[in-house]
């Protein structure tokens, strides 16, 4: 067991090496595992926009997109039009906010939320991989595996008011896309919580 | 009349599982209790949070939320901005934030109109913070304070502490020199950028520990909190930072705080810099050459009060220390010899050997003044790395085993033979001062968790409070037995005196051996295989001990023949072994400068350190793994024993290409202790972890290590 963790380690940080979570540059792929039980590798939707949210619903500023339902709205909306939406959970199992894969799937379905899958992250290998600061920290990958958009989800960094009269900076970029047209927002300040990552 | 109300403060409800109450609890303040129209006064608006929490500075950094005040004031009185004092840095590095722990208060200028009319107005407030720990919770809370608009201006009793606060804002800093600057031309969307400045009036170049800059928000890029020093002992003092870009240029002017160490403290000195393209324009640049520096991250702030806390929690944590632990055994045994006596007597030794240790407290403070003065680097510690120390010390533990073991008596009091006492369960109280002493000279190669941060803040420290935390830390250390004499009625628990303390103080001796030979293998260091001869002296003096114990004092006639023979093999053993063969006070340190130092076979391939082959590992792309260490720190060898010579962290070392480098400050080279004192600690244990990532701040462990701590470390550093 030991070994194959410090195996996977070992991969995730070779992988970090040669990828750099750059604009315009492969996104870097990884695997991992889903509330459900599910592997979830990056790779298996190629051809698809994916667009990857750094979640934690008891920091405030997450909280309050999906409290308002604005999220979901997005959620819904974007997944309608093909597009894989993962979200990546990196909270440490010490921490307060850290659920199992029962309480995260209770807290899907109570919250509504529509994603693709949900990753259980909580060695934080996927965070570190693609230097997840805060939550929400928001990214979006073109069809062709590339990173188009990653940043903010919106220009209003507070845990109050109402989320849809803000600029949506992922809904921005996956219209771009799907129009055909160059993402004109590429990277924005990330705002949030910090991540609660081990160690 | 108090002029403030304490807010009731308002948890916004979040979901389930969120913590609904408040950590901050917030309070307005005002400088004036009267006011005349046509003044400005000071409002501060005070948040203190709960142990472990902060809430944010103007700029929060990577994460976290700026406090926000909103004023509801009557018609005449208009608010200015905040003033916010300096914040500190708030780990972990992978999301560094700008914010406050324990108290801060907020403070802002309210202009009274001319024409405000006479009378009692209210002021309002609307306050809204983000706090955080482990979570994040946002809180909000409305305050408000009474104040008379009056024909004069009258301090309030909360003035003082009102400019005690505004001491702690940064002040304008366009009186001194800074220069910003890019280092490199734009080739991703991070660059490179370099700050300099001179020192202040009145502090050297060498004076100053650390910079760094705290800039103001922006949304198009920005400034990371990783900062790298340039040493650079010819011309200005040079920090360089990275920039994140966003969106937009590459700014052409930044804006923020530049903070400056010295003294022990921090000052903070608000900039608005222009950023020149060209890194010429920064002189340290031209000198920074091999000494590729690393980021450091700053030393927590310091307070007095906490540091004498810290001194006497780690001088009382430093009883259990192995290295004190057999000075322990024999206080216990002086208790239980003493636990009977008059509580006045048993008291007085309680004082003397807190007096001895407190005496050896100033000593050792006295000599790191006089090294410091000599121009010298002092450290804790660093009289195991001086061979005549080494030798004495030796000699006089061997002497107190001898001693337990009863081969003689010490009859400090008198010349009268004293068959019952002895040196150190003697109740006599030069013997008490002695056990203190004792105590003090054994506890110095240990370095205790929390002793470590008081100790490396007391180096920066002038005279009186390096001394004053020496004191503490001595203090700390005496006080269970301070305590224990001071109530003998709590030493019921003790056996009472009998046949048996003889036997229990023969195997005392045994620990007091063990000592010894602790020593002695400290002694190789500096030796080599000559360490032999100190053996054959501590044998010769041993014998000496004997012959006196045996004939002189128990002796019955040919005392004076007796007494010859004690010197002649006193000095037949010194002059022979110590000086001929072990030239003991010269010896011919080898110090090994190139070459793997590995243990064994299978151990870990420790090259040995310097700053340029730190720079070259990290330029090669490795995760470097230093340990600064000493062979007479006990702390030192602990941790290598439990947490990193061991098969996990060899193979995580082998698996990742990791270099290992060990810094031996055995001898306290000064290039290491100025390393050491770099990273805000005045002795070893040091362990560092540099991640791959070369711009990456090395992590730093704590004093004492488990395999957990090291793993992670090495893990985290080599993503």
């Amino acid at each position: 067991m030991m070994k194959k963790v410090l195996a996977l380690f070992t991969t995730l940080a070779l992988a970090a090496s040669t990828f750099a979570v750059e604009i315009g540059k492969p996104a870097p792929d990884f695997t991992g595992t889903d509330i459900t039980g599910k592997t979830v590798k990056l790779s298996d939707y190629r051809g698809k926009i994916v667009v990857i949210e750094s979640y934690n619903s008891d920091c405030p500023f997450c909280h309050h997109h999906y409290q308002t339902g604005a999220m979901q709205e997005l959620q819904r909306d974007l997944t309608a039009r093909q597009v894989v939406w993962l979200l990546v959970d990196s909270v440490n199992p010490k921490n307060f906010s850290y659920r199992t894969p029962a309480q995260a799937r209770a807290e899907l379905a109570a919250e509504k939320i529509d994603v693709t899958a949900w990753i259980d992250d909580h060695t934080g290998d996927i965070g570190h991989l693609y230097g997840m600061k805060t939550t929400p920290h928001m990214f979006v990958i073109a069809a062709d595996g590339t990173l188009v958009y990653a940043g903010a989800i919106d220009d209003r960094p507070s845990p109050g008011g109402d989320p849809r009269k803000a600029k949506n900076y992922v809904r921005a970029a996956v219209a771009e896309l799907l129009a055909g047209r160059p993402v004109t927002v590429a990277r924005t300040k990330p705002y949030g919580c910090g991540v609660h990552y081990a160690n | 009349m108090r002029h403030f109300l304490i807010a009731v403060t308002a948890g916004v409800c979040l979901a389930a599982g969120v913590v609904h109450a408040a950590h901050t609890r917030v309070q307005l303040f005002l400088s004036a209790g009267t006011v005349r129209p046509g003044d400005t006064i000071w409002a501060g608006m005070d948040l203190k949070m709960d142990a472990g929490w902060h809430t944010y500075w103007k700029n929060s950094g990577v994460a976290g939320l700026p406090t926000k005040i909103e004023w509801t004031l009557p018609a005449g009185v208009t608010a200015g901005e905040v003033l916010w004092p300096l914040p500190q840095v708030i780990p972990p590095a992978e999301v560094t934030t700008y914010g406050y722990e324990n108290e801060v208060m907020l403070l802002v200028p309210l202009v009274f109109a001319t024409n405000s009319q006479p009378g009692p107005v209210v002021l309002k407030a609307n306050v809204s913070w983000l706090e955080c720990q482990d979570q994040c919770v946002p809180g909000s809370t409305k305050v408000e304070a009474t104040i008379n608009v009056g024909s004069d201006t009258t301090r309030s009793t909360d003035a003082a502490t009102i400019e005690s606060w505004r001491s702690k804002v940064p002040i304008a800093g366009g009186s001194l020199p800074f220069r910003a600057a890019w280092e490199n031309p734009p080739a991703s969307d991070t660059r490179p950028l370099l700050l300099e400045f001179s020192p202040p009036a009145n502090t050297k170049l060498s004076q100053i520990t650390a910079a760094n800059f705290f800039p103001d928000a922006s949304d198009n890029f920005e400034i990371q909190a990783a900062t790298e020093t340039i040493s650079n002992p010819s011309a200005g003092f040079v920090i360089r930072k990275l920039v994140k870009k966003f969106s937009g240029d590459w700014p052409n002017a930044i804006n923020g705080v530049m903070v400056i160490e010295h003294d022990g403290r921090r000052y903070g000195y608000e900039v608005s810099l222009p950023v020149s393209d060209q890194a010429a324009a920064i002189a340290g640049t031209a000198v920074n050459t091999a000494g590729q520096t690393f980021t450091i991250p700053a030393a927590p702030k310091p307070s007095i009060i906490r540091m004498l806390l810290y001194a006497f929690i780690g001088g009382l944590i430093l009883n259990i220390m192995p290295c004190v632990l057999p000075v322990i055994a024999l206080k216990i045994l002086g208790f239980v010899s003493e636990a009977k006596s008059e509580p006045g007597h048993v008291r007085k030794l309680g004082v003397f050997y807190t007096f001895g240790v407190m005496t050896s407290f100033a000593v050792l403070g006295g000599v790191v003044v006089a090294v410091k003065l000599a121009g010298h680097q002092a450290a804790w510690g660093m009289q195991f790395g001086n061979p005549v120390f080494l030798v004495a010390l030796a000699t006089l533990v061997t002497l107190v085993a001898l001693n337990l073991f009863g081969v003689f008596e010490v009859t400090l009091a008198s010349g009268a033979m004293n068959v019952a006492s002895n040196l150190s369960t003697k109740s006599g109280l030069s013997g008490a001062f002695f056990n203190g002493a004792l105590a003090t000279a054994l506890a110095t190669p240990c370095s205790a968790p929390i002793l470590g941060s008081a100790l490396a803040f007391a180096f920066t420290q002038p005279v009186s409070t390096l001394m004053l935390i020496f004191l503490t830390i001595g203090l700390g250390l005496a006080s269970p037995y301070l305590v224990l004499s001071w109530n003998p009625a709590w030493l019921k628990f003790v056996p009472r005196p009998g046949a048996w303390m003889e036997k229990f103080k023969i195997a005392m001796g045994f620990p007091m051996l063990a000592a010894v030979l602790w020593l002695y293998n400290i002694a190789t260091a500096t030796y080599g295989k000559n360490v032999l001869w100190l053996g054959v002296f501590l044998v010769f003096m041993s014998a000496a001990a004997w012959t006196f114990g045996n004939f002189v004092q128990r002796g019955r006639g040919r005392k004076r023949i007796a007494f010859a023979v004690v010197l002649i093999l006193l000095a037949g053993g010194y002059g022979y072994a110590l000086e001929k063969e072990l030239n003991w006070r010269h010896p011919v340190i080898e110090t090994a400068t190139s070459g793997s130092l590995k243990e064994s076979a299978e151990g870990i391939d420790w090259q040995p350190w310097s700053a340029a082959a730190v720079a070259q590992a990290r330029a090669a792309g490795k995760t470097v793994l230093v340990d600064f260490t000493a062979d007479w720190c006990l702390t030192c060898q602990v941790n290598k024993k439990t947490s990193i010579e061991i098969t996990s962290v060899r193979e995580k070392i082998k698996s990742l290409g990791a270099v290992a480098l060990l810094a031996d400050y055995t001898h306290t080279p000064d290039v290491i202790t100025a390393e050491l004192s770099r990273y805000h600690r005045a002795g070893v244990p040091l362990v560092l972890v540099y991640p791959k990532n070369a711009d990456a701040p090395p992590i730093v462990l704590p004093e004492v290590l488990t395999p957990g701590i090291v793993l992670n470390a090495i893990a985290q550093a080599a993503q």
